[in-house]
C-alpha cells in the first residue's frame, strides 16, 4: 500500500485537475452585436430526452435559417439553451437564470406539463413571453403564454368519434395517473358519452409502473372495442410490447404516443399494430411542405432519430415569434405579446399554414390521423384541416379582452 | 462566557478557537453584504443553494452523528412544503398568517417523525432497515401525491394538483403599516442566511453537549451505550425528530423560494441527493456538511449550465474521486490535511448485512 | 368465466410479480445482501445486460446467446469496477452509496451519449396462449420458472461448490478465511462479478419485454432493494419467501383496487414486514430454527 501522504497528494491533484477540467467548461462565448436572445429550456437528457431532442434541433434549424436571411428586424437570433435534465427543479433554476441574468427576449420550452407548470408562475411573475410547444391536456389561459402544441379538442374530438365509428362504441382508457392523464381521460369520457358510447373501464397507472400483466387482464375482461392509451414516459411505454406478447389485439387510440416518442420506430413490430394517433405532424406525412422541411432538417441534423410533431411545433414557434416581432416592430415583450395576440399571426410550416388564436393564445392545426400497421409502417386514413383551439374561447377564456393566468379543465371552468 | 456558548467548540465539530471563528464571522458578514454588490439573480440563486442546507445538516445529525441512515428525509421536506402551501393559500397573507403557516408546517414533520421513529426504533428496526422503511415512506408520499390531480383533491381553497405541483402560495409577509414587508429577493435571502447561521450554531452547541456525546456513543456502539444506562431508543427518536424539523424547514423554504412544491421532491433521486452531499462532504461534521451542500448544489448547476451532455458525467467522476480518496468526506479530509494529521485506516472485511453481532 | 380461469389469471399475475421481484433482487442479493455493498448502480448493471442483449440480438445472434452476452458483459463490467473502485470501499460500506450513485450517473449519461435516447427493442419470444377470455404471454408465464431455477442454481452454487463455500466463508469472516488459505481478494472479485452478472441476466431476461432506454434501471431499483432487505441476510433462504409475500399482496391489491393501490400497498407491506420481522424473513426463519 502506498504511503498515505503521497496517495493523498495524488488524490488532491486529481481532484484539482478534475475541477479545473470542469471549469474549462465554464467559459464565456463571444457574443455578436445586439442579438435577439431566445431562451430555451428543454430536456436534452433524462427521461424525456427521446421526444425532446428533435425539438432542440428544430429550434436550431429555424434560427439558422432566419439568421441566414438576415435575422429579424436586422438583428441576428441567438439561442441560449440550458439542459433541464427532465428535472422540474432545474426548470425553475434555469427559468430564473434566463430571465434575470441572461435577460432573454423570449423563452421556449418544457415538455411535460409538470415542468411547464413549474415555470409558468415564474413567467407570469416577470411578465416573460413564453412559448409552450408541446401537445398537452389543454386549458392554459395565460396572457404571457403562447401554445403551439395540440390540445384535446383538436386531438380527441377528431380521434375518438372516428375510432368509435370504425370499431365500436365500447371504450377502455388506460392513462398515466397524473394531471395530463387524468384530464385527457376526462375529455375522452365526455366525448364517448356525447357520441353515445360506453366507457367499459378506466385505469390510471402511476408513472413508475413498468409491468402491466394485471392491466392487460383487466382490459381483456372488459372486452372493449377501442383501447385509449394515454401513457407517458419510458416505463409506461413497455405496455406496448407486453400487450403484443399477450396478444391483446385491440385497436388502440392515443394522443400522446407515436407522434412524440416514435414508439413505432423503437419497438419491434407488431407491438403497435393498429395504433391510431392524431398528431399535427409526423415525419411520415407526404406533402411539399413536409418533404422540404424533412430535407432541410436531415441536411443539418443527419443523426436525428425521428422528426416528431414537437419538432414541427418548435420550428413553427420560432417563425411565429419572428412574425410577432415584425408586426410589433420591436422586441419589447409587452408589444410582442400584444402583436402575437392580435390575430393574423401565421406561419407556413411542415404541416401547412398554422395561425395563433387571439382568444386562447393557442394554435390552429391540421390534424393527421396516423395509423400504424402491423409492420410499423404508417398510413394516414384521414386529415382534418384547420381545427381551431376552440374550447377555451367557448368556456370563457378571452385573452384579447381579459388578462388571465390560469389553467382550466372541463371540471374547473373559468368563473363567468 | 455562559457554559452553553462554550459548547460552540467541542470534540464533535471541526474548527475551534479565535482563528476559526473570525473566519466564520468574516464569511457570514461578507455573505450578508452580497446583495449590495451582486445582481438580483445571483442572490436568488445563492438563496436556492442555502435552502438545502437545513436538510443536509439534519441528515448529518441523524446519520453522521447518530449512525441512523434515513433515506427518507424528503418525506418531511415534502410534508412541510405542502403544508405551507395548503395553509398559506387558505389563510392568505394578511397579518402574521404566513408565519403561522410556517410554524404549523414545521410541526407536522415532528408528528410524523414521532410516529415513524417510535414505530422504527421502539420496534427494533435497525441499520439498513431504517433506510428501507424511510425510503418506502417517502415513495408512498410521492406516489400518492402524484395522482392528486383532480379537482376533488382540494383542502379548503388549495388544490393539491398532483404531479404538476402546487403553486401560487404567498411569500412570507410581515405587516408594517401601509406597505407590509414581503420576504422576497434580498429580504428572503437574509432570512434564510440568518436561519442558516442560527441553525448551524445551535447544532454545534447540541452536538458538543452531553446530548451530542451520547449520540456519538450510540453511533459507535449502541449495545454498549444501552448497557451503560442510556435510553438509546429515546435518543434516536429525539435526534430523528430534530432531523425531521430541519428537513421540513428546507421544504418550507424551497416552497417559498419557488412558490411551488411538487411530488418529485419526494422521489428516489431527491431522496438520494442529501445523502450524497452529506457523504461527500463529511457526514460526521456539521461544517463539512454545510460547505459540501452549497458547493455540490452550485457545482451541479454550473455543470448543467455551462457543460453540455457531459455535465452529469463530470459530476459522477468528481464524486467518485472524492469518495475514493477522501474517505471521511472532502472537507473533513481537507481539514485534516491542513492540520497535518495522518490517519491510519483499518482494513476490515465486508460484513453481511445483519451479522449476529449487529 | 369459469372459476379455474379466474384462479389461473390471478396466479399468473402473482407469478409474474414474483418473478419480477426475485429477478430484480438476485444480483443485489449477492452484492448487498451478502457483501454489504449498497449498490445504487444495480439498475445500471441491469441496463447494461439489457442493452448488450438487444445489440447482440440485432447483430444476428440467436436470443439465448444474446442473453448470455448480456450477462457476461455485465459480469465483466462488474469485475472491472470491483477492481478499480469497489474493493477500496469494503471497510467503509456507507461510502459505497456515493460511489455507486456516481457510477449510476456516469453509466446512464454515458449510455445516452453513446447509444442515443433509445434503441430499437426486441420482440418477446414464444407468442401467447389463451384461456377463457384471457390470453397470456408464454414467455412471461415462463419467467417465474426461470426465477426459481436461478434460485436453485444459486443455492447449489453457494452450498455445494467450493467457490460457494469459500465465498460465504470469506464474507462471514475474511481474516479467518485468509488464515485458512483463501485468496480473499479474488473471491470478493468473483462474488461481485457474479452479482453483476446476475443483474445483467435480469436485464437480458426483461429486455424483450421493455423499452431499452438509458434510464431503464430506474424501473427495477426500488423493487430490488425492497426484496433484498425484506429477505434478510441469508438470501438463499429469504429471497423466494420475501418475493412471494410481496408479490401476493401487490397482486391482490392491484387486482382489487388498481395499480396505484398496488404500488402503495407494496411499499406499506415492506414497512410492516420490516417492523414485524426486524431481521428480515430469513432472520426470522433462522431464529425460529434455533438461532445463529
Amino acid at each position: 500500500m502506498k504511503p498515505a501522504t503521497s496517495r493523498h497528494r495524488f488524490a488532491l491533484t486529481t481532484l484539482a485537475g478534475m475541477l479545473a477540467g470542469a471549469s474549462l467548461l465554464i467559459s464565456t462565448h463571444a457574443v455578436a452585436a445586439d442579438p435577439i436572445k431566445l431562451g430555451i429550456l428543454e430536456d436534452q437528457s433524462g427521461n424525456f430526452a427521446i421526444a425532446v431532442i428533435p425539438k432542440i434541433y428544430a429550434y436550431q434549424l429555424a434560427v439558422d435559417e432566419i439568421n441566414a436571411k438576415g435575422g429579424v428586424l436586422g438583428r441576428q437570433l441567438q439561442i441560449i439553451h440550458y439542459d433541464t435534465q427532465s428535472d422540474n427543479t432545474r426548470f425553475q433554476e434555469f427559468a430564473r437564470r434566463l430571465i434575470q441574468q441572461d435577460k432573454v427576449d423570449v423563452i421556449f420550452g418544457a415538455f411535460s406539463s409538470a415542468s411547464r407548470e413549474a415555470i409558468r408562475p415564474i413567467m407570469d411573475r416577470y411578465k416573460q413571453l413564453y412559448f409552450y410547444n408541446n401537445q398537452y391536456e389543454g386549458g392554459v389561459c395565460d396572457s404571457n403564454v403562447f401554445v403551439t402544441g395540440a390540445v384535446p379538442e383538436q386531438q380527441f374530438s377528431t380521434l375518438i368519434p372516428w375510432m368509435m365509428e370504425k370499431y365500436g362504441k365500447k371504450v377502455y382508457t388506460i392513462a398515466a395517473d397524473y394531471n395530463f392523464g387524468q384530464i385527457s381521460a376526462e375529455w375522452v369520457r365526455n366525448i364517448v358519452k356525447e357520441k353515445g358510447g360506453t366507457m367499459v373501464g378506466e385505469e390510471f397507472i402511476p408513472l413508475s409502473v413498468s409491468q402491466f400483466s394485471q392491466t392487460i387482464q383487466n382490459i381483456q375482461k372488459a372486452k372493449p372495442d377501442v383501447l385509449v392509451t394515454l401513457l407517458v414516459g419510458a416505463n409506461q411505454a413497455s405496455f406496448y410490447e407486453q400487450q403484443a406478447s399477450a396478444n391483446l389485439n385491440i385497436p388502440m387510440a392515443s394522443s400522446v404516443n407515436v407522434g412524440q416518442a416514435y414508439e413505432h420506430k423503437r419497438f419491434k413490430p407488431p407491438a403497435l399494430k393498429d395504433m391510431y394517433v392524431t398528431a399535427n405532424y409526423v415525419e411520415e406525412v407526404v406533402s411539399p411542405a413536409s418533404d422540404d422541411f424533412k430535407k432541410r432538417f436531415r441536411a443539418k441534423f443527419p443523426k436525428v432519430e425521428y422528426i416528431n410533431q414537437e419538432a414541427a411545433n418548435a420550428y413553427d414557434a420560432i417563425y411565429l415569434y419572428k412574425a410577432g416581432v415584425e408586426k410589433a416592430k420591436s422586441t419589447d415583450q409587452a408589444k410582442v405579446k400584444a402583436a402575437l395576440g392580435s390575430g393574423g399571426i401565421c406561419t407556413d410550416g411542415p404541416s401547412g399554414k398554422v395561425c395563433l388564436d387571439p382568444k386562447s393564445h393557442h394554435m390552429s392545426h391540421r390534424i393527421y390521423l396516423i395509423h400504424v400497421k402491423a409492420d410499423h409502417s404508417v398510413d394516414i386514413p384521414k386529415v382534418w384541416d384547420d381545427i381551431e383551439p376552440y374550447w377555451l374561447g367557448q368556456v370563457g377564456c378571452d385573452l384579447s379582452k381579459k388578462p388571465d393566468q390560469n389553467q382550466y379543465t372541463p371540471s374547473n371552468l373559468p368563473k363567468k | 462566557m455562559p457554559r452553553w456558548l462554550a459548547l460552540l467548540d467541542g470534540p464533535q465539530t471541526l474548527g475551534r478557537g479565535p482563528a476559526f471563528w473570525s473566519v466564520f464571522g468574516v464569511i457570514a458578514v461578507a455573505t450578508a453584504l452580497l446583495p449590495t454588490f451582486v445582481n438580483a439573480f445571483a442572490i436568488t440563486n445563492l438563496t436556492y443553494f442555502l435552502v438545502w442546507v437545513f436538510m443536509a445538516l439534519g441528515l448529518s445529525l441523524i446519520w453522521g452523528y447518530s449512525g441512523i441512515l434515513s433515506f427518507g428525509q424528503t418525506a418531511f421536506f415534502g410534508l412541510a412544503g405542502y403544508a405551507y402551501g395548503v395553509i398559506s393559500i387558505n389563510l392568505g397573507d394578511a397579518g402574521l398568517w404566513t408565519w403561522f403557516a410556517l410554524l404549523v408546517s414545521l410541526i407536522l414533520p415532528i408528528v410524523l417523525a414521532v410516529v415513524l421513529g417510535y414505530f422504527m426504533f421502539y420496534g427494533g428496526v435497525r441499520d439498513v432497515f431504517v433506510g428501507i422503511v424511510t425510503l418506502s415512506i417517502t415513495l408512498v408520499f410521492e406516489t400518492f401525491m402524484a395522482q392528486t390531480a383532480g379537482p376533488e383533491w382540494t383542502i379548503g381553497s388549495a388544490r393539491l394538483n398532483g404531479f404538476n405541483g402546487m403553486s401560487n402560495m404567498p411569500p412570507l409577509t410581515f405587516p408594517w403599516g401601509e406597505s407590509p414587508i414581503i420576504f422576497d429577493g434580498p429580504a428572503f435571502f437574509w432570512l434564510v442566511l440568518a436561519l442558516v447561521v442560527v441553525v448551524y450554531l445551535g447544532l454545534r452547541i447540541l452536538v458538543n453537549s452531553r446530548f451530542g456525546n451520547v449520540l456519538v456513543a450510540i453511533r459507535e456502539n449502541p449495545d454498549r451505550a444501552e448497557m451503560l444506562g442510556y435510553n438509546v431508543r429515546l435518543y434516536q427518536l429525539l435526534v430523528f425528530v430534530i432531523g425531521s424539523v430541519l428537513a421540513g424547514m428546507s421544504g418550507v423554504l424551497y416552497t417559498l423560494w419557488g412558490s411551488y412544491i411538487t411530488p418529485s421532491s419526494m422521489g428516489l433521486t431527491a431522496a438520494a441527493l442529501p445523502i450524497i452531499w452529506v457523504a461527500a462532504g463529511g457526514r460526521k461534521d456539521l461544517t463539512a456538511t454545510l460547505l459540501a451542500t452549497v458547493l455540490l448544489t452550485w457545482l451541479s448547476q454550473q455543470l448543467a449550465v455551462k457543460g453540455n451532455q457531459y455535465a452529469l458525467i463530470w459530476m459522477g467522476a468528481i464524486l467518485l474521486v472524492v469518495v475514493l480518496f477522501a474517505p471521511e468526506g472532502l472537507f473533513v479530509t481537507l481539514w485534516k490535511k491542513l492540520r497535518g494529521r495522518k490517519r491510519t485506516r483499518q482494513a476490515t472485511a465486508p460484513k453481511a448485512v445483519s451479522s449476529p453481532s449487529a | 368465466m369459469s372459476f379455474l380461469v379466474q384462479a389461473y389469471a390471478f396466479f399468473y399475475q402473482f407469478a409474474d410479480s414474483f418473478a419480477f421481484l426475485v429477478l430484480c433482487g438476485l444480483g443485489l442479493a449477492i452484492i448487498f445482501g451478502m457483501m454489504g455493498v449498497i449498490n445504487l448502480a444495480h439498475g445500471e448493471f441491469i441496463m447494461c445486460g439489457a442493452y448488450v442483449t438487444v445489440l447482440s440480438a440485432r447483430a444476428g445472434l440467436p436470443l439465448p446467446f444474446a442473453m448470455l452476452c448480456g450477462t457476461l458483459a455485465a459480469g465483466l463490467v462488474g469485475l472491472i469496477l470491483e477492481f478499480l473502485i469497489i474493493r477500496r470501499l469494503y471497510h467503509r460500506l456507507f461510502d459505497s452509496i456515493v460511489a455507486t450513485w456516481a457510477l449510476s450517473l456516469i453509466a446512464t449519461q454515458g449510455m445516452l451519449i453513446v447509444a442515443g435516447p433509445s434503441i430499437e427493442g426486441l420482440k418477446t419470444p414464444f407468442g401467447s396462449f389463451e384461456l377463457g377470455d384471457y390470453s397470456f404471454s408464454v414467455y412471461r408465464a415462463l419467467l417465474p420458472l426461470v426465477a426459481l431455477l436461478l434460485l436453485g442454481a444459486l443455492y447449489w452454487l453457494f452450498v455445494r461448490t467450493r467457490f460457494g463455500i469459500y465465498s460465504r466463508a470469506t464474507i462471514q469472516d475474511a481474516d479467518m478465511a485468509r488464515a485458512l488459505g483463501a485468496n480473499t481478494s479474488r473471491i470478493y472479485s468473483q462474488t461481485f462479478a457474479l452479482g453483476a452478472a446476475l443483474a445483467g441476466l435480469t436485464g437480458a431476461l426483461y429486455a424483450p419485454t421493455m423499452t431499452a432506454v438509458p434510464t431503464m434501471g430506474q424501473a427495477f431499483i426500488v423493487q430490488s432493494f425492497v426484496s433484498v432487505v425484506v429477505s434478510g441476510a441469508d438470501v438463499m433462504l429469504g429471497l423466494a419467501p420475501a418475493a412471494a409475500v410481496l408479490a401476493f399482496i401487490q397482486s391482490l391489491l392491484t387486482k382489487s383496487y388498481g395499480q396505484l393501490i398496488g404500488q402503495i400497498g407494496l411499499l406499506l407491506t415492506v414497512i410492516v414486514v420490516v417492523r414485524v420481522l426486524p431481521k428480515g424473513i430469513s432472520g426470522w426463519f433462522l431464529q425460529r430454527s434455533g438461532g445463529r
